[in-house]
């Protein structure tokens, strides 16, 4: 369940052709394994968050296609759930009414409900803010509640933009352990959105690396190192530097 | 002195009256907040006073005739405690506070007017070209045809009331929808949220905050004209109470019924944000 296929995927805002027009991907193909992590890295403004949006079921492809286990997306549902990076938690919910919303959606009985909602708080490590609203959380514990929230669906893609570009550097790679442990724990396909080279290194079974708008797979890299990464292994440092030489090239 | 009030009361009869003694702080520390609240009040008395002084000695040694213009808090104040013993205050009161609430009724029909018009473009581009026109439209400038429409009574009253209540509410709908953040509707579309649940689970409730406020806002203007509609169309109430004593010159009754508009219209405003405040605990905009 979740075998991610993007095939041909291109993205045109505007009438294409049309002076006003931006193209902000072009024939983007890649696949990503059923319960693999892959992440896409590339600057900002090279339509990663378009692939996501698409990928949502946000925003429809201009041509091409992207199918979860040959069922091709069209709108946004709990199969294909996304992390934002503002949390976009409901503000006059807790968190756990937070978590258990989408499991409301989808119709499960109260008790099944509370004990999924249960599971998630402790797998992600809320135990005793269940009941605080989001204001009242920091921006690390509001995090793990967006998580959870999305985990308790069971989507058979998870999507994330960002997710950790709003925190402190401590919390971010802190946050990053925590979702790599997660991850491990319960097995998803996700893919993750960033811009970090070291945080696509450290969480991540692929990498697509993005070329500039508009937007295609440079280089589509199999990560290939044993968990936990180790920043200052050879092969990792080997990795970042071939990753940094694709995203320089980018710039100039 | 103060700070050794707050703290509780420490010695032998502690253990088994933790509770009661718990209350007994809080009580406590309500009444020292209200003394350090008093000093605010100076210039209020000092007002207060200098009016006295001016409408029992200061004005009648000029002209006895205008003390009459002017009536003495003291004089204000025997006349309201009448006026609360006779029941006269009361009665036109109610009759006020029954009109508000009965066009509130139908002013609320606002609420789920703006929700459509901040969800939906179509109902947005359609309905707001009547609305703003109607708008600018002052209340009071409907008393002539509304009279024409209803006659003097209630429903004259409460149609003029109405016009002040709805707008605001509506305005302030139409801005709390369109002000929802947007990756919350994608959030719960993201969840697997239909659209009718999107509507009722994170629309409205996201727009609770701005539609209490326009709620309040509302029965503020509401309240403004209704007194002006008791003015012109009525036979009670406390627009019609200040506006009859007029014609027998009881400058202390309309003060008095000036003053029971001002107290009941911060009290209902007051009301609406402590519900606001209750009801919507996780609102930073309310809790203000």
């Amino acid at each position: 369940m979740g075998q991610l296929v993007v095939k041909n995927l291109s993205k045109v805002y505007g009438d294409a052709g049309s002076p006003g027009s931006v193209a902000a991907l072009r024939d983007v193909t890649f696949e990503v394994p059923n319960n693999h992590f892959c992440a896409i890295l590339g600057h900002s403004g090279c339509g990663k968050t378009t692939l996501l949006n698409i990928a949502a079921g946000f925003e429809p492809p201009t041509a091409g296609s992207v199918a979860v286990d040959n069922v091709p997306i069209r709108a946004p549902g709990w199969q294909n759930t996304m992390i934002f990076q503002d949390y976009a938690l409901f503000p006059w919910m807790t968190a756990s009414q937070n978590i258990a919303f989408g499991l409301e959606m989808k119709r499960l009985p109260s008790h099944k409900r509370m004990d999924i909602t249960r599971h998630y708080i402790e797998l992600v490590g809320l135990d005793g803010f269940e009941d605080k609203f989001p204001h009242q959380l920091s921006g690390g514990m509001r995090q793990r509640v967006a998580i959870a929230r999305a985990l308790a669906v069971q989507p058979h893609l998870l999507l994330m933009d960002e997710p950790f570009a709003a925190l402190d550097a401590q919390n971010r790679s802190f946050m990053q352990d925590e979702l790599v442990r997660i991850w491990q724990r319960e097995p998803k396909t996700v893919v993750l959105v960033t811009h970090s080279i070291d945080e696509a290194i450290k969480l991540s079974d692929c990498i697509a690396v993005m070329t500039r708008r508009p937007g295609r797979v440079k280089e589509f890299i199999n990560v290939g190192l044993p968990r936990p990464r180790d920043e200052d292994d050879n092969s990792y440092l080997r990795l970042k530097r071939r990753l940094r030489d694709l995203i320089h090239d980018e710039v100039g | 002195m103060q700070s050794e009030n707050v703290a509780p009361v420490s010695g032998s009869d502690s253990m088994p009256a933790m509770a009661p003694q718990a209350d007994e702080v809080r009580t406590r520390s309500r009444i020292i907040r209200l003394f350090a609240f008093l000093p605010n009040l100076t210039m209020l008395a000092i007002v207060i006073l200098a009016w006295q002084f001016a409408s029992s000695i200061w004005l009648p040694s000029i002209d006895p005739h205008m003390a009459v213009l002017m009536p003495a808090p003291s004089t204000i104040a025997v006349t309201a405690a009448g006026m609360i013993a006779s029941g006269e205050l009361l009665f036109h009161l109610l009759a006020s506070l029954k009109r508000e609430a009965s066009a509130f009724l139908i002013a609320a029909t606002a609420i789920p007017l703006g929700i459509a018009m901040g969800w939906w473009r179509l109902v947005y581009n359609q309905v707001n070209p009547i609305m703003e026109i109607l708008r600018p439209i002052p209340p009071l400038a409907w008393i002539p045809l509304s009279i024409l429409w209803f006659g003097i009574g209630d429903e004259q009253n409460e149609f003029i009331i109405f016009l002040g209540m709805f707008f605001p509410i509506l305005v302030n709908t139409i801005v709390g929808v369109k002000n929802i953040d947007p990756n919350l509707v994608r959030a719960a579309r993201s969840l697997g949220a239909p659209e009718h649940k999107v509507l009722a689970r994170i629309v409205l409730k996201g727009a609770l905050p701005q539609i209490i406020t326009g709620v309040r806002i509302g029965l503020g203007v509401g309240w403004m004209a209704l007194v002006a509609a008791e003015l012109v169309g009525a036979n009670s109430g406390l627009g019609f109470l200040i506006n009859d004593a007029r014609s027998m010159l009881r400058t202390d009754t309309i003060t008095v019924g000036m003053l029971a508009i001002g107290v009941v219209g911060f009290l209902i405003d007051s009301a609406i944000r402590a519900l606001g405040r209750q009801l919507l605990p996780w609102s930073l905009a309310l809790s203000k």
